[in-house]
């Protein structure tokens, strides 16, 4: 059976991979047939030219983005689910908190982003907190949602084992709530990467955000263009690694 | 339907070929006993023992609709009482009650041991099999039936060897390590129904185990459940619809009434132990049979009539 999943993953990898090829091939074919300039448009070959001479440079403002994602990743992860639980053991403060949540929720949370430059500063820190931010919610509402999964039938049966409100949370409400937990925790892995871009773009020392702003800035289009490709490649990479142990571990679903 | 009787039969056979904790050793002494007691008078009655649970005046209403209405019922130790009646009767409420989720109405009185106790001091005393299964699906076979024992605080590993030793009797040997998903109905019953036999209390509620499972399973299963309940001599209270499981499965059959629930026939079934799956044709089975089905009849018009299908 777990073969069976490997093969099939192979092929839609190997899909992928074909699907972003052949992109590719069309658009070196269209840059060049119709002449576009650089500024509309650069060549793929000019783009991977670009990376190869810039590598060093992209590859630190990488690392930069990629240490805030993730760092604000986890942070907000574990708030969130914190969030949650805390919500769902205390039902009292379920409407306010819930309230409250799908009110900030339902603003983009990057515009929330020049406040958090102005309180924080253009460091480190005021991404790692829009990031944290951007996936804490989304994670708390998925939270929630899982853990409101839970059959009354099978607290019931675990109550009637003895089991107090810590034992009925972690050995039965927290298991079912964990794949929509997990999903949640994916949708997030490509939001944290953009608030971390979006927010370099409004001020930074350092990152592809800040990396893209500044090669808009010296009409350097190819620079923008590597930096993108490197950007979707961190995210690409980040979601397949949680979709990876989604799979892996979320086995019942 | 018919694989999965078969699945069941391959590997209650194999179960009964495994050795010191098979089926076949299960049955001699419970024989050896039913010849040395002729009488057929269950033991407890001889040594006057005390009930283990005694119900009186137990009410319990939710808003307006009285489920249950000064239900009355004893059981002693050791004895398998069958509970029918027509569907809504109150008899899943008397069950929570039991199992010590609900506290029926004020005025009640409730003994178990001997000793008034409410409701709730009942959790963590009675081993509860829901209608369902609900198996865990993140947890495989073994470690769906330890999770009472974890609960109690049992480690971890010591459950699963003692799990691991009931495997055979409950015909699931070689399936610890599966997954519900890949279980059949019947298989499923008997995990839950292992969780049920590993949390070791005095009494156990089961609550129309078999409901769900196909007439071949299902009375494959009762034989299994009157082996199992034999060597092990717990106290069961056993809902089902069935009549015929009614009679072949008990000691007494409480037959209770529409809603509001009380008993409204308690009806001793003297058939010899063990019980062969052809009692079932006897005069005396027969007998009985005819008298709850009136009295169930009266009641299933009755609750017809007024829930007005």
């Amino acid at each position: 059976m777990s073969t069976v999943a490997a093969s099939s993953n192979a092929r839609r990898i190997g899909r992928g991979f074909a699907g972003a090829f052949l992109l590719a091939a069309i658009w070196e074919l269209s840059v060049r047939g119709f002449n576009l300039p650089t500024y509309v448009l650069p060549s793929v070959s000019s783009i991977l030219a670009g990376m190869v001479a810039d590598a060093g440079k992209l590859a630190a403002a990488a690392r930069f983005t990629a240490a805030e994602a993730l760092t604000g990743y986890l942070l907000g992860c574990v708030i969130g689910i914190a969030a949650a639980v805390g919500v769902s053991m205390v039902p009292r403060t379920r409407s306010a908190v819930m309230s409250v949540a799908t009110a900030i929720n339902s603003v983009p949370v990057v515009a929330y982003s020049p406040l958090v430059l102005l309180w924080l500063g253009i460091g480190m820190t005021s991404k790692i907190v829009m990031v944290a931010v951007a996936v804490s919610f989304t994670v708390f509402l998925s939270t929630v949602a899982g853990l409101d999964r839970v059959d009354r039938k099978s607290i019931d049966l675990v109550r009637s084992f003895g089991a107090g409100r810590m034992a009925v949370l972690w050995r039965l409400r927290l298991p079912t709530a964990l794949p929509l937990i997990i999903a949640g925790m994916r949708v997030s892995t490509v939001r944290s990467v953009i608030v971390a871009i979006v927010t370099e773009m409004l001020g930074a020392y350092g990152g592809l955000g800040w990396v893209i702003y500044q090669a808009v800035l010296q009409i350097d289009f190819v620079q923008v263009w590597a930096a993108i490709i490197v950007a979707s490649a961190i995210s690409l990479c980040f979601f397949g690694v949680i979709s990876f142990i989604e799979q892996r571990y979320i086995f019942w679903r | 339907m018919t694989d999965m009787s078969i699945a069941w039969s391959e590997d209650y056979a194999c179960g009964l070929n495994s050795g010191a904790r098979g089926l076949a050793g299960l049955l001699r002494p419970v024989k050896a006993e039913a010849l040395a007691a002729p009488a057929a008078e269950p033991a407890w009655t001889a040594s006057g023992d005390r009930p283990l649970i005694e119900l009186r005046k137990v009410s319990k209403s939710f808003g307006p609709v009285i489920a249950l209405d000064n239900l009355e019922a004893t059981i002693l130790p050791g004895e398998l009482v069958t509970v029918v009646g027509p569907s809504g009767c109150g008899k899943s409420t008397l069950f929570n009650i039991l199992a010590g989720l609900e506290e029926p109405d004020p005025g009640n009185i409730l003994r178990f041991r001997g000793k008034s106790s409410a409701a709730s001091e009942l959790l963590g005393q009675v081993s509860f099999m829901p209608q369902r299964d609900l198996l865990l699906p993140w947890r495989n076979v073994i470690d769906n039936a330890i999770l009472a024992l974890e609960i109690e605080g049992m480690p971890r590993a010591q459950a699963r060897a003692e799990a691991l030793k009931m495997l055979p009797e409950f015909g699931l040997s070689g399936f610890e390590a599966q997954y519900p998903n890949q279980l059949s109905g019947g298989m499923r019953q008997r995990v839950a129904l292992m969780r049920t036999f590993l949390f070791k209390r005095d009494l156990m509620l089961l609550d129309e185990p078999f409901g769900a499972l196909d007439a071949l399973t299902r009375t494959m299963m009762q034989r299994w459940l009157l082996d199992v309940w034999q060597k092990h001599r717990r106290t069961v209270l056993f809902i089902t619809h069935d009549v015929d499981e009614a009679i072949f499965l008990g000691d007494r059959v409480l037959v209770m009434t529409a809603r509001p629930g009380k008993v409204k026939l308690e009806q001793k079934i003297d058939l010899p132990r063990p019980r062969k799956a052809d009692i079932v044709t006897s005069p005396e089975f027969v007998g009985l049979k005819k008298t709850l089905l009136d009295a169930i009849e009266e009641e299933s018009m009755k609750s017809f009539m007024t829930s007005g299908h």
